[in-house]
């Protein structure tokens, strides 16, 4: 044999000597050892944007009086003309619906593709 | 459809996910053992715990894994990094344990003569050898991703792989004839 056929032929031999080892356990005696998951951030987050929305609404409520503002923001809606509500109710509408179709195309294209 | 590694690893940064990290240990858990069975010449008590903490130092710093290189290189050097750790705490070189070794081993790819001859020649190797011989020769790794795993520069792998070639060919002339 010449060299380079040798050395061919040695790590053929190398290769070959490896022989898969059964699990036999293994993987579970390494999950046991394991350390337990952490709470992690994300399980906090919706906690914290609770919990900061709570008190900005309670700092509100008293800065501003016990809410008082929306009663006087409330009796100005009253006095709008009728024509206006009317009007206003029906742009809403109308916006809402143009945002329900945008979304409802969009997501059938990407059903499509 | 089979997970990548890289996604497996993904779901245990992203969710904690343990399961995730069990098929990862599943997966490489024999390449892993063995080429530390092999490091520590047949010692397969020490080789599987020494194993075990590699895998449960991989899972607890798998945050430092950045995807640069294979998972598996990446896996190897750390059980490296343990055995060598362990080695330097007993400053001591274990005989090859031939009569496990040959009973836990397939014997219908390799005569198991040549088998035990492969292996005895493979553990007079210095370990710088064996380590470069064992990961590039048998495990198939590059010059380049041994010499991530073995930490040392990449002449050097190239050095010591063709050393311990040379040595281990002398060593099984007769078989190659």
């Amino acid at each position: 044999m010449n060299e380079q056929t040798e050395l061919d032929w040695l790590d053929r031999k190398l290769q070959e000597a490896v022989s898969y080892i059964e699990d036999a356990g293994f993987t579970a005696r390494v999950l046991e050892q394991l350390p337990a998951p952490q709470l992690r951030w994300q399980f906090l987050r919706p906690l914290i944007l609770v919990g900061a929305s709570a008190l900005a609404s309670a700092l509100t409520y008293v800065l501003s009086d016990g809410g008082r503002f929306l009663v006087v923001e409330m009796f100005k809606v009253s006095t709008i003309p009728t024509l206006w509500v009317v009007a206003f109710a029906l742009a809403s509408g109308m916006l809402v619906m143009a945002g329900g179709i945008f979304v409802a195309m969009s997501k059938t294209n990407q059903l499509q593709s | 459809m089979e997970l990548t590694d890289a996604g497996l690893v993904a779901r245990v940064l992203v969710d904690n996910d343990q399961h995730a990290y069990g098929e990862l240990v599943r997966r490489h858990q024999s390449s892993v053992r063995g080429l530390l069975r092999q490091l520590t010449r047949g010692d397969f008590a020490r080789a599987d715990d020494l194993a075990q903490d590699a895998f449960v130092r991989a899972y607890k710093n798998i945050r430092s894994f950045r995807g640069e290189a294979k998972f598996s290189t990446w896996l190897y050097r750390i059980a490296y990094n343990r055995f060598r750790e362990d080695a330097r705490k007993r400053k001591e070189l274990v005989g090859i344990n031939e009569e496990q070794w040959q009973a836990e081993q397939d014997p219908q790819t390799v005569d198991p003569g040549l088998r035990h001859d492969l292996m005895h020649a493979l553990s007079l190797l210095p370990l710088h050898e064996r380590s470069a011989v064992l990961l590039c020769c048998q495990n198939g790794l590059s010059h380049d991703e041994a010499a991530r795993v073995l930490d040392i520069p990449l002449g050097t792998v190239k050095t010591n792989v063709l050393r311990g070639r040379e040595k281990l060919k002398k060593t099984l002339a007769a078989w190659a004839q």
